[in-house]
Protein backbone atom coordinates (compact mmCIF):
# COMPACT_ATOMS: atom_id res chain seq x y z
CA UNK A 1 0.00 0.00 0.00
CA UNK A 2 1.67 3.28 -0.97
CA UNK A 3 1.93 5.52 2.42
CA UNK A 4 -0.18 8.14 3.34
CA UNK A 5 2.09 10.30 4.92
CA UNK A 6 3.25 13.14 3.08
CA UNK A 7 5.95 14.27 2.06
CA UNK A 8 7.88 11.26 3.06
CA UNK A 9 7.79 8.38 5.56
CA UNK A 10 8.00 9.09 8.99
CA UNK A 11 6.58 11.31 11.18
CA UNK A 12 8.70 13.88 13.30
CA UNK A 13 5.88 14.66 15.65
CA UNK A 14 2.11 14.73 16.13
CA UNK A 15 0.11 17.32 17.63
CA UNK A 16 -2.62 16.32 19.68
CA UNK A 17 -5.43 17.85 21.91
CA UNK A 18 -6.96 17.07 25.16
CA UNK A 19 -10.09 18.00 26.63
CA UNK A 20 -11.17 17.94 29.92
CA UNK A 21 -14.87 16.74 29.89
CA UNK A 22 -15.04 17.79 33.75
CA UNK A 23 -14.82 21.55 32.42
CA UNK A 24 -17.09 21.16 29.39
CA UNK A 25 -20.39 23.24 29.79
CA UNK A 26 -21.64 22.61 26.47
CA UNK A 27 -21.75 26.09 25.53
CA UNK A 28 -21.04 25.46 21.82
CA UNK A 29 -18.15 28.13 21.51
CA UNK A 30 -15.83 25.94 20.22
CA UNK A 31 -18.27 24.91 17.27
CA UNK A 32 -19.26 28.60 16.70
CA UNK A 33 -15.72 29.76 16.28
CA UNK A 34 -15.25 26.62 14.06
CA UNK A 35 -17.94 27.25 11.80
CA UNK A 36 -17.26 31.19 11.81
CA UNK A 37 -13.84 30.54 10.66
CA UNK A 38 -13.68 27.11 8.08
CA UNK A 39 -16.99 26.40 7.13
CA UNK A 40 -19.59 29.52 5.95
CA UNK A 41 -18.82 29.28 2.05
CA UNK A 42 -21.03 27.04 -0.38
CA UNK A 43 -21.99 23.87 0.74
CA UNK A 44 -20.95 24.03 3.44
CA UNK A 45 -23.95 25.36 5.92
CA UNK A 46 -24.65 21.38 7.33
CA UNK A 47 -20.62 21.45 8.56
CA UNK A 48 -19.53 21.81 11.66
CA UNK A 49 -16.18 20.67 12.21
CA UNK A 50 -15.76 20.85 15.82
CA UNK A 51 -18.96 19.41 17.67
CA UNK A 52 -20.14 19.18 21.08
CA UNK A 53 -22.98 16.65 21.82
CA UNK A 54 -25.01 15.43 24.80
CA UNK A 55 -23.67 11.88 26.37
CA UNK A 56 -25.47 9.52 26.38
CA UNK A 57 -27.16 10.50 23.01
CA UNK A 58 -26.87 9.70 18.93
CA UNK A 59 -24.49 12.58 18.47
CA UNK A 60 -23.76 14.15 15.15
CA UNK A 61 -24.12 12.13 12.27
CA UNK A 62 -27.25 10.63 13.92
CA UNK A 63 -26.16 7.10 15.98
CA UNK A 64 -22.67 7.57 14.30
CA UNK A 65 -21.28 4.70 16.66
CA UNK A 66 -23.40 2.36 14.82
CA UNK A 67 -22.05 3.36 11.30
CA UNK A 68 -18.75 1.00 11.55
CA UNK A 69 -15.47 1.89 9.90
CA UNK A 70 -11.81 1.63 11.45
CA UNK A 71 -9.69 -1.35 11.07
CA UNK A 72 -10.16 -4.93 13.02
CA UNK A 73 -7.21 -6.25 15.02
CA UNK A 74 -5.02 -7.60 12.12
CA UNK A 75 -4.84 -4.42 10.84
CA UNK A 76 -7.77 -5.47 7.98
CA UNK A 77 -10.15 -2.46 7.17
CA UNK A 78 -13.56 -2.62 8.49
CA UNK A 79 -16.33 -1.36 5.95
CA UNK A 80 -18.71 1.61 6.96
CA UNK A 81 -21.54 3.63 6.22
CA UNK A 82 -21.53 6.86 4.85
CA UNK A 83 -23.08 8.98 6.53
CA UNK A 84 -26.17 10.80 4.58
CA UNK A 85 -27.06 14.62 4.27
CA UNK A 86 -29.70 13.43 6.24
CA UNK A 87 -27.91 11.91 9.32
CA UNK A 88 -26.09 15.41 9.55
CA UNK A 89 -29.36 17.28 9.79
CA UNK A 90 -29.18 21.04 9.71
CA UNK A 91 -28.00 23.76 7.90
CA UNK A 92 -31.24 24.69 7.17
CA UNK A 93 -32.10 27.60 5.53
CA UNK A 94 -35.16 30.01 7.08
CA UNK A 95 -38.08 32.71 5.34
CA UNK A 96 -35.98 35.47 6.72
CA UNK A 97 -37.33 37.67 4.09
CA UNK A 98 -40.98 36.41 4.53
CA UNK A 99 -41.02 37.33 8.22
CA UNK A 100 -38.93 40.56 7.77
CA UNK A 101 -39.44 41.81 4.99
CA UNK A 102 -41.99 40.20 3.44
CA UNK A 103 -44.89 42.64 5.28
CA UNK A 104 -46.20 38.93 7.18
CA UNK A 105 -44.26 39.51 10.52
CA UNK A 106 -47.46 39.27 12.44
CA UNK A 107 -48.82 36.01 10.48
CA UNK A 108 -45.99 33.93 9.58
CA UNK A 109 -43.60 31.67 11.78
CA UNK A 110 -39.99 31.98 11.20
CA UNK A 111 -39.30 28.45 10.11
CA UNK A 112 -37.32 26.55 7.98
CA UNK A 113 -37.81 26.30 4.43
CA UNK A 114 -37.37 22.43 4.06
CA UNK A 115 -40.55 20.75 5.48
CA UNK A 116 -39.99 17.77 6.64
CA UNK A 117 -36.46 18.22 6.91
CA UNK A 118 -35.90 19.13 10.61
CA UNK A 119 -35.56 16.18 11.93
CA UNK A 120 -32.09 16.22 13.08
CA UNK A 121 -29.16 18.63 13.39
CA UNK A 122 -25.69 18.72 15.33
CA UNK A 123 -27.06 19.11 18.82
CA UNK A 124 -30.61 18.03 18.57
CA UNK A 125 -30.36 15.41 21.55
CA UNK A 126 -29.10 18.60 23.80
CA UNK A 127 -29.40 17.95 27.43
CA UNK A 128 -31.33 14.60 27.10
CA UNK A 129 -28.77 12.17 28.24
CA UNK A 130 -29.38 8.92 30.03
CA UNK A 131 -30.79 7.32 33.47
CA UNK A 132 -34.33 8.09 34.99
CA UNK A 133 -34.89 10.68 37.69
CA UNK A 134 -33.66 11.05 40.36
CA UNK A 135 -30.50 9.44 39.00
CA UNK A 136 -30.57 11.06 35.27
CA UNK A 137 -27.43 12.34 34.05
CA UNK A 138 -25.45 13.69 31.22
CA UNK A 139 -22.28 15.19 29.94
CA UNK A 140 -20.31 16.88 26.83
CA UNK A 141 -18.59 15.46 24.58
CA UNK A 142 -16.60 17.87 21.97
CA UNK A 143 -15.79 16.14 18.80
CA UNK A 144 -13.38 17.19 15.89
CA UNK A 145 -11.61 14.85 13.79
CA UNK A 146 -9.20 12.98 15.50
CA UNK A 147 -6.62 13.22 12.88
CA UNK A 148 -5.46 9.90 13.65
CA UNK A 149 -2.08 8.03 13.62
CA UNK A 150 -4.01 5.69 11.60
CA UNK A 151 -6.09 7.81 9.20
CA UNK A 152 -8.09 5.15 7.63
CA UNK A 153 -9.47 8.20 5.72
CA UNK A 154 -6.69 8.39 3.59
CA UNK A 155 -5.71 4.67 3.24
CA UNK A 156 -9.41 4.76 1.62
CA UNK A 157 -9.01 7.57 -0.89
CA UNK A 158 -7.97 5.77 -3.99
CA UNK A 159 -6.23 8.83 -5.75
CA UNK A 160 -4.20 10.00 -2.94
CA UNK A 161 -5.98 13.13 -2.40
CA UNK A 162 -5.98 13.11 1.57
CA UNK A 163 -2.76 12.55 3.24
CA UNK A 164 -1.51 12.41 7.04
CA UNK A 165 1.78 15.31 6.54
CA UNK A 166 4.76 15.15 8.08
CA UNK A 167 5.90 17.51 10.76
CA UNK A 168 3.00 17.17 12.41
CA UNK A 169 0.47 14.71 11.83
CA UNK A 170 -2.58 16.60 10.93
CA UNK A 171 -4.93 15.16 8.44
CA UNK A 172 -5.55 17.00 5.48
CA UNK A 173 -6.76 16.78 2.18
CA UNK A 174 -5.71 17.85 -1.51
CA UNK A 175 -9.12 19.80 -2.23
CA UNK A 176 -8.10 20.22 -5.85
CA UNK A 177 -7.40 16.56 -6.48
CA UNK A 178 -10.72 15.10 -4.28
CA UNK A 179 -13.34 13.38 -6.34
CA UNK A 180 -15.82 13.14 -4.13
CA UNK A 181 -15.81 9.32 -3.91
CA UNK A 182 -16.70 9.33 -0.30
CA UNK A 183 -14.35 6.57 0.82
CA UNK A 184 -13.20 8.64 3.45
CA UNK A 185 -16.17 9.26 5.05
CA UNK A 186 -16.88 5.43 4.73
CA UNK A 187 -13.52 4.56 6.01
CA UNK A 188 -13.29 7.01 9.12
CA UNK A 189 -15.54 5.15 12.13
CA UNK A 190 -15.65 8.63 13.86
CA UNK A 191 -17.58 10.04 10.80
CA UNK A 192 -16.18 13.55 11.10
CA UNK A 193 -16.05 13.61 7.66
CA UNK A 194 -18.52 16.04 5.54
CA UNK A 195 -19.80 16.41 1.69
CA UNK A 196 -20.06 19.19 0.25
CA UNK A 197 -22.19 18.65 -2.53
CA UNK A 198 -22.06 22.09 -4.10
CA UNK A 199 -18.49 21.58 -4.87
CA UNK A 200 -18.22 17.79 -4.85
CA UNK A 201 -15.12 17.40 -2.21
CA UNK A 202 -15.18 16.05 1.29
CA UNK A 203 -14.23 18.57 4.31
CA UNK A 204 -13.16 18.28 7.12
CA UNK A 205 -11.36 19.63 10.25
CA UNK A 206 -7.51 20.81 9.09
CA UNK A 207 -6.73 21.23 12.66
CA UNK A 208 -6.50 25.05 11.86
CA UNK A 209 -3.26 24.52 10.51
CA UNK A 210 -2.92 27.91 8.92
CA UNK A 211 -2.84 29.61 12.73
CA UNK A 212 -0.77 26.26 13.97
CA UNK A 213 1.58 27.56 11.86
CA UNK A 214 2.08 30.71 13.20
CA UNK A 215 2.21 29.65 16.53
CA UNK A 216 -1.92 30.06 16.94
CA UNK A 217 -3.56 27.71 18.58
CA UNK A 218 -7.00 26.39 16.73
CA UNK A 219 -10.02 28.10 16.91
CA UNK A 220 -12.12 26.20 18.72
CA UNK A 221 -9.12 25.73 21.40
CA UNK A 222 -8.79 29.42 21.64
CA UNK A 223 -12.12 30.51 22.30
CA UNK A 224 -13.13 27.98 24.96
CA UNK A 225 -13.88 30.02 27.84
CA UNK A 226 -13.95 26.71 30.30
CA UNK A 227 -10.29 26.17 29.53
CA UNK A 228 -10.56 22.58 28.87
CA UNK A 229 -9.18 22.15 25.62
CA UNK A 230 -5.18 21.57 25.36
CA UNK A 231 -3.39 21.67 22.47
CA UNK A 232 0.25 20.76 22.00
CA UNK A 233 3.13 18.15 20.43
CA UNK A 234 2.01 14.51 21.91
CA UNK A 235 6.07 13.89 21.85
CA UNK A 236 7.00 16.94 24.08
CA UNK A 237 7.43 15.35 27.68
CA UNK A 238 6.98 18.36 29.25
CA UNK A 239 3.58 19.52 27.79
CA UNK A 240 0.64 18.71 29.39
CA UNK A 241 -0.60 16.46 27.27
CA UNK A 242 1.67 13.57 27.25
CA UNK A 243 1.81 14.02 31.12
CA UNK A 244 -2.20 13.83 31.00
CA UNK A 245 -2.22 10.74 28.38
CA UNK A 246 1.48 9.02 29.23
CA UNK A 247 2.35 9.68 32.49
CA UNK A 248 -0.55 10.41 34.08
CA UNK A 249 -3.02 8.15 32.17
CA UNK A 250 -6.34 10.32 32.77
CA UNK A 251 -6.63 11.56 29.54
CA UNK A 252 -7.58 8.67 26.92
CA UNK A 253 -8.67 8.22 23.72
CA UNK A 254 -12.28 7.91 22.28
CA UNK A 255 -13.12 4.26 21.33
CA UNK A 256 -9.86 3.50 21.03
CA UNK A 257 -11.02 0.19 19.79
CA UNK A 258 -11.67 1.47 16.46
CA UNK A 259 -7.83 0.77 15.96
CA UNK A 260 -7.16 4.04 14.11
CA UNK A 261 -4.86 5.78 16.82
CA UNK A 262 -6.46 8.68 17.72
CA UNK A 263 -4.53 11.82 18.95
CA UNK A 264 -7.77 13.32 20.81
CA UNK A 265 -8.08 12.54 24.25
CA UNK A 266 -10.60 12.65 26.82
CA UNK A 267 -10.36 13.21 30.63
CA UNK A 268 -13.46 11.61 31.42
CA UNK A 269 -16.21 12.83 33.69
CA UNK A 270 -15.98 12.45 37.51
CA UNK A 271 -19.70 12.31 38.64
CA UNK A 272 -22.25 12.94 42.00
CA UNK A 273 -23.24 9.54 43.85
CA UNK A 274 -26.60 7.91 42.94
CA UNK A 275 -29.55 8.17 44.84
CA UNK A 276 -31.49 5.59 46.70
CA UNK A 277 -35.05 5.74 45.93
CA UNK A 278 -35.44 7.32 49.86
CA UNK A 279 -33.55 9.67 48.61
CA UNK A 280 -30.14 8.90 50.68
CA UNK A 281 -27.13 8.95 48.71
CA UNK A 282 -25.44 6.03 47.80
CA UNK A 283 -21.70 6.54 48.14
CA UNK A 284 -20.91 3.56 46.45
CA UNK A 285 -22.35 4.07 42.70
CA UNK A 286 -21.50 6.97 40.93
CA UNK A 287 -24.18 8.97 38.73
CA UNK A 288 -22.90 8.24 35.56
CA UNK A 289 -22.72 4.58 35.39
CA UNK A 290 -18.82 3.29 35.04
CA UNK A 291 -19.88 0.97 32.35
CA UNK A 292 -20.81 3.69 30.09
CA UNK A 293 -17.76 5.01 30.16
CA UNK A 294 -15.64 2.39 29.56
CA UNK A 295 -17.71 1.97 26.43
CA UNK A 296 -16.77 5.07 25.42
CA UNK A 297 -13.12 5.50 26.51
CA UNK A 298 -11.77 1.70 27.63
CA UNK A 299 -11.53 0.24 30.06
CA UNK A 300 -8.48 2.12 31.34
CA UNK A 301 -11.22 4.10 32.65
CA UNK A 302 -11.76 3.47 35.80
CA UNK A 303 -8.41 3.73 36.46
CA UNK A 304 -8.11 7.29 35.21
CA UNK A 305 -11.22 8.16 37.33
CA UNK A 306 -9.90 6.42 40.72
CA UNK A 307 -6.69 8.72 39.96
CA UNK A 308 -8.76 11.72 39.36
CA UNK A 309 -10.30 10.86 42.68
CA UNK A 310 -7.74 10.31 44.62
CA UNK A 311 -6.11 13.72 43.66
CA UNK A 312 -9.28 15.50 44.79
CA UNK A 313 -9.22 13.94 48.09
CA UNK A 314 -5.39 15.09 48.54
CA UNK A 315 -6.10 18.31 47.77
CA UNK A 316 -9.01 18.55 49.81
CA UNK A 317 -7.13 17.03 52.84
CA UNK A 318 -4.40 20.48 52.27
CA UNK A 319 -2.30 18.66 49.93
CA UNK A 320 -1.27 19.33 46.36
CA UNK A 321 -2.40 17.93 42.99
CA UNK A 322 -0.02 18.47 39.90
CA UNK A 323 -2.47 16.88 38.00
CA UNK A 324 -5.47 18.94 39.37
CA UNK A 325 -3.32 22.12 39.08
CA UNK A 326 -2.49 21.13 35.12
CA UNK A 327 -6.29 20.58 34.49
CA UNK A 328 -7.53 23.75 36.29
CA UNK A 329 -4.75 25.64 34.55
CA UNK A 330 -4.32 28.86 36.19
CA UNK A 331 -3.06 30.38 33.42
CA UNK A 332 -4.56 30.12 29.78
CA UNK A 333 -0.92 29.98 28.06
CA UNK A 334 -0.48 26.51 30.21
CA UNK A 335 -3.18 25.03 27.68
CA UNK A 336 -1.73 25.37 24.12
CA UNK A 337 2.30 25.18 24.68
CA UNK A 338 4.28 26.21 21.75
CA UNK A 339 0.83 27.92 20.42
CA UNK A 340 0.12 30.92 22.53
CA UNK A 341 0.51 33.55 19.62
CA UNK A 342 -2.42 36.00 19.87
CA UNK A 343 -3.76 35.98 16.53
CA UNK A 344 -4.63 40.23 17.04
CA UNK A 345 -0.87 40.43 16.74
CA UNK A 346 0.10 38.74 13.60
CA UNK A 347 1.24 40.41 10.43
CA UNK A 348 -2.04 40.66 8.05
CA UNK A 349 -0.07 40.80 5.41
CA UNK A 350 1.63 38.14 5.79
CA UNK A 351 1.07 35.10 2.72
CA UNK A 352 -0.84 32.33 4.48
CA UNK A 353 0.02 28.84 3.61
CA UNK A 354 -2.06 27.41 0.54
CA UNK A 355 -5.35 25.56 2.04
CA UNK A 356 -5.14 22.61 -0.26
CA UNK A 357 -2.46 22.49 -1.98
CA UNK A 358 -0.04 19.28 -1.52
CA UNK A 359 2.97 19.04 -0.38
CA UNK A 360 4.92 17.16 -2.79
CA UNK B 1 -14.88 -4.58 -33.09
CA UNK B 2 -14.31 -1.43 -34.45
CA UNK B 3 -16.04 2.31 -34.09
CA UNK B 4 -16.20 3.48 -37.06
CA UNK B 5 -16.13 7.69 -37.24
CA UNK B 6 -18.07 9.87 -39.76
CA UNK B 7 -17.04 13.21 -40.35
CA UNK B 8 -20.16 15.63 -39.86
CA UNK B 9 -19.75 19.14 -41.18
CA UNK B 10 -21.15 20.93 -38.32
CA UNK B 11 -21.52 20.59 -34.40
CA UNK B 12 -22.88 16.92 -33.03
CA UNK B 13 -22.92 17.79 -30.11
CA UNK B 14 -26.53 18.44 -29.57
CA UNK B 15 -28.92 15.83 -28.90
CA UNK B 16 -30.80 14.59 -31.35
CA UNK B 17 -28.80 16.01 -34.21
CA UNK B 18 -29.37 14.39 -37.82
CA UNK B 19 -25.49 13.98 -37.98
CA UNK B 20 -25.74 10.80 -35.76
CA UNK B 21 -27.99 9.24 -38.45
CA UNK B 22 -24.56 8.65 -40.36
CA UNK B 23 -22.64 7.48 -37.59
CA UNK B 24 -22.90 3.05 -37.48
CA UNK B 25 -23.01 2.47 -33.58
CA UNK B 26 -21.33 -0.61 -32.14
CA UNK B 27 -22.50 -2.56 -29.51
CA UNK B 28 -19.09 -2.92 -26.75
CA UNK B 29 -19.46 -5.61 -23.99
CA UNK B 30 -17.99 -4.25 -20.92
CA UNK B 31 -16.70 -6.08 -17.52
CA UNK B 32 -15.79 -5.27 -13.84
CA UNK B 33 -12.49 -3.52 -13.24
CA UNK B 34 -10.66 -6.51 -12.00
CA UNK B 35 -11.22 -6.31 -7.88
CA UNK B 36 -6.86 -6.79 -7.56
CA UNK B 37 -6.38 -3.66 -9.55
CA UNK B 38 -8.27 -1.64 -7.39
CA UNK B 39 -6.24 0.82 -5.58
CA UNK B 40 -6.09 0.07 -1.95
CA UNK B 41 -7.47 -2.76 0.59
CA UNK B 42 -10.27 -1.14 1.94
CA UNK B 43 -11.75 -0.86 -1.48
CA UNK B 44 -11.13 -4.40 -2.32
CA UNK B 45 -12.11 -5.56 1.20
CA UNK B 46 -15.72 -3.88 1.41
CA UNK B 47 -16.32 -4.80 -2.05
CA UNK B 48 -15.13 -8.49 -2.21
CA UNK B 49 -18.73 -9.91 -1.93
CA UNK B 50 -20.40 -7.06 -3.49
CA UNK B 51 -21.18 -7.08 -7.27
CA UNK B 52 -20.24 -3.96 -9.19
CA UNK B 53 -19.42 -2.81 -12.97
CA UNK B 54 -23.31 -3.75 -13.66
CA UNK B 55 -23.82 -2.27 -17.04
CA UNK B 56 -22.68 -4.85 -19.34
CA UNK B 57 -23.21 -3.08 -22.45
CA UNK B 58 -22.89 -0.09 -23.75
CA UNK B 59 -23.40 1.45 -27.67
CA UNK B 60 -20.93 3.44 -29.54
CA UNK B 61 -20.82 5.68 -32.01
CA UNK B 62 -18.76 8.77 -32.90
CA UNK B 63 -18.21 11.70 -35.84
CA UNK B 64 -15.46 14.34 -36.36
CA UNK B 65 -15.18 17.52 -38.06
CA UNK B 66 -11.62 18.84 -38.59
CA UNK B 67 -10.71 19.50 -34.84
CA UNK B 68 -13.15 18.36 -32.52
CA UNK B 69 -14.06 14.72 -31.88
CA UNK B 70 -17.80 13.59 -30.86
CA UNK B 71 -18.60 10.44 -28.71
CA UNK B 72 -21.75 9.30 -28.22
CA UNK B 73 -22.47 6.48 -25.54
CA UNK B 74 -25.94 4.83 -24.77
CA UNK B 75 -26.62 2.32 -22.42
CA UNK B 76 -29.49 0.73 -20.40
CA UNK B 77 -30.52 2.09 -17.11
CA UNK B 78 -33.92 0.76 -15.82
CA UNK B 79 -33.29 1.91 -12.34
CA UNK B 80 -35.43 5.41 -11.31
CA UNK B 81 -32.88 6.04 -8.62
CA UNK B 82 -29.64 7.37 -9.25
CA UNK B 83 -28.14 7.11 -6.16
CA UNK B 84 -26.08 9.24 -3.49
CA UNK B 85 -22.98 9.14 -6.43
CA UNK B 86 -25.11 9.00 -9.74
CA UNK B 87 -24.76 7.72 -13.01
CA UNK B 88 -21.34 8.37 -14.53
CA UNK B 89 -19.59 7.56 -17.98
CA UNK B 90 -16.18 8.06 -19.68
CA UNK B 91 -14.03 7.62 -22.86
CA UNK B 92 -10.51 7.34 -22.42
CA UNK B 93 -7.68 7.37 -24.58
CA UNK B 94 -3.82 6.11 -23.66
CA UNK B 95 -1.49 8.97 -22.70
CA UNK B 96 1.14 6.68 -22.70
CA UNK B 97 2.20 3.32 -25.49
CA UNK B 98 1.81 0.86 -23.14
CA UNK B 99 -1.28 2.07 -20.93
CA UNK B 100 -3.86 -0.70 -19.91
CA UNK B 101 -7.62 -0.30 -20.45
CA UNK B 102 -8.99 -2.99 -18.53
CA UNK B 103 -7.90 -1.43 -15.54
CA UNK B 104 -8.69 2.60 -16.73
CA UNK B 105 -4.62 3.12 -16.74
CA UNK B 106 -1.84 2.00 -14.50
CA UNK B 107 0.80 3.52 -12.33
CA UNK B 108 3.51 5.13 -15.03
CA UNK B 109 0.92 4.52 -17.57
CA UNK B 110 -1.81 6.80 -17.54
CA UNK B 111 -4.97 6.91 -19.74
CA UNK B 112 -6.89 10.54 -20.19
CA UNK B 113 -10.84 10.40 -19.49
CA UNK B 114 -13.30 12.45 -20.77
CA UNK B 115 -15.46 12.01 -17.70
CA UNK B 116 -19.48 12.30 -17.02
CA UNK B 117 -21.36 12.71 -14.31
CA UNK B 118 -25.38 12.82 -13.85
CA UNK B 119 -25.16 14.87 -10.79
CA UNK B 120 -22.56 17.60 -12.39
CA UNK B 121 -23.50 19.86 -15.59
CA UNK B 122 -20.02 19.53 -17.19
CA UNK B 123 -17.35 16.99 -17.87
CA UNK B 124 -14.34 16.79 -16.38
CA UNK B 125 -10.83 15.69 -17.91
CA UNK B 126 -8.99 13.33 -15.71
CA UNK B 127 -5.97 11.69 -15.62
CA UNK B 128 -6.02 8.06 -14.38
CA UNK B 129 -3.44 6.03 -13.33
CA UNK B 130 -5.62 2.97 -12.53
CA UNK B 131 -8.93 2.02 -11.36
CA UNK B 132 -10.19 5.30 -9.32
CA UNK B 133 -6.91 6.82 -9.08
CA UNK B 134 -7.89 9.98 -11.06
CA UNK B 135 -6.20 13.24 -11.51
CA UNK B 136 -8.44 16.37 -12.87
CA UNK B 137 -6.35 18.17 -15.22
CA UNK B 138 -7.42 21.43 -16.04
CA UNK B 139 -8.19 22.06 -19.49
CA UNK B 140 -8.88 25.94 -21.65
CA UNK B 141 -10.30 26.43 -25.01
CA UNK B 142 -9.42 23.95 -28.03
CA UNK B 143 -8.70 21.43 -25.38
CA UNK B 144 -12.02 21.63 -23.58
CA UNK B 145 -14.52 19.11 -23.41
CA UNK B 146 -18.07 19.35 -23.53
CA UNK B 147 -20.74 16.88 -22.91
CA UNK B 148 -24.60 16.59 -23.18
CA UNK B 149 -26.44 14.02 -21.77
CA UNK B 150 -30.12 12.42 -21.09
CA UNK B 151 -31.98 9.86 -19.84
CA UNK B 152 -35.04 8.98 -21.80
CA UNK B 153 -36.86 5.93 -21.57
CA UNK B 154 -34.60 3.75 -19.43
CA UNK B 155 -31.91 4.75 -21.27
CA UNK B 156 -28.80 7.38 -21.21
CA UNK B 157 -27.24 9.22 -23.58
CA UNK B 158 -24.46 10.98 -23.43
CA UNK B 159 -22.73 12.82 -25.85
CA UNK B 160 -18.57 13.98 -25.46
CA UNK B 161 -17.38 15.83 -27.57
CA UNK B 162 -12.94 16.79 -27.20
CA UNK B 163 -10.50 18.10 -29.29
CA UNK B 164 -9.75 15.20 -32.29
CA UNK B 165 -5.77 15.57 -31.73
CA UNK B 166 -6.66 13.53 -28.07
CA UNK B 167 -7.87 10.23 -30.76
CA UNK B 168 -5.19 10.44 -33.65
CA UNK B 169 -2.02 9.19 -32.01
CA UNK B 170 -3.41 6.67 -31.29
CA UNK B 171 -6.90 5.95 -33.09
CA UNK B 172 -8.42 3.71 -29.91
CA UNK B 173 -10.34 4.44 -27.14
CA UNK B 174 -11.97 2.79 -23.91
CA UNK B 175 -15.09 3.28 -22.19
CA UNK B 176 -16.33 2.80 -18.47
CA UNK B 177 -19.65 3.20 -16.93
CA UNK B 178 -20.34 3.54 -13.37
CA UNK B 179 -24.24 2.38 -12.35
CA UNK B 180 -24.92 5.36 -9.20
CA UNK B 181 -27.79 2.39 -7.92
CA UNK B 182 -25.19 0.45 -6.91
CA UNK B 183 -22.69 3.40 -5.39
CA UNK B 184 -20.24 2.73 -7.72
CA UNK B 185 -17.70 5.09 -8.48
CA UNK B 186 -14.14 5.34 -8.81
CA UNK B 187 -12.69 2.26 -9.89
CA UNK B 188 -15.49 0.19 -9.22
CA UNK B 189 -17.25 0.15 -12.59
CA UNK B 190 -17.47 -1.38 -15.81
CA UNK B 191 -14.65 -1.30 -18.35
CA UNK B 192 -14.00 -2.38 -22.28
CA UNK B 193 -11.59 -5.21 -21.67
CA UNK B 194 -9.33 -3.75 -24.53
CA UNK B 195 -8.98 -0.91 -26.63
CA UNK B 196 -11.22 -0.47 -29.15
CA UNK B 197 -10.10 0.54 -32.57
CA UNK B 198 -11.69 3.30 -34.09
CA UNK B 199 -11.14 4.35 -37.72
CA UNK B 200 -11.69 7.73 -38.89
CA UNK B 201 -12.49 8.94 -42.20
CA UNK B 202 -9.83 9.99 -44.71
Amino acid sequence: MTSVLRPEEGSRGQVAMVFDLNKCMGCQTCSVACKVLWTREEGEKHQWWMTVNTQPGSGTPKDWETMGGGVERGGKPLPGHQPTRADFGGGWDFNYQEVFYGGKGSSVHLRPEENGATSWGMNWDEDQGGGEWPNSFYFYLPRLCNHCTRPVCAEACPNGSMYKRREDGIVLRDEDMCMGFRFCMEACPYKKIYFNYARNVAQHCIFCFPRLERGVAPACARQCPGRLAFVGMLEDQEGPIHRLVHEWRVALPLHAEYGTGPNIFYVPPLSPYRLHEDMTIDYETPRIPPAYLESLFGPNVHAALATLKQELDTVRQGGTSEILDTLIAYKWQSLFGPFTVDPGELDGNAVPVALTTKPT
Amino acid sequence: MTIHAVRTASDAKDLPATEWAAAQPAQLSLTPVPLEAQPNAYIRTTWADRAYGTVQEVRVAATCDDGRFHVRLEWEDPAAEEGEFGDAAAVFFPADTDAPAHTIGADGHPVTLWYWRSTNSAAQVVEASGPGVFRPVAVTGATSVGVVSALSGGRWSVVFNGPLSLLEPARKLGVVVWNGTNEERAGLAAVTAAWVPVELPD
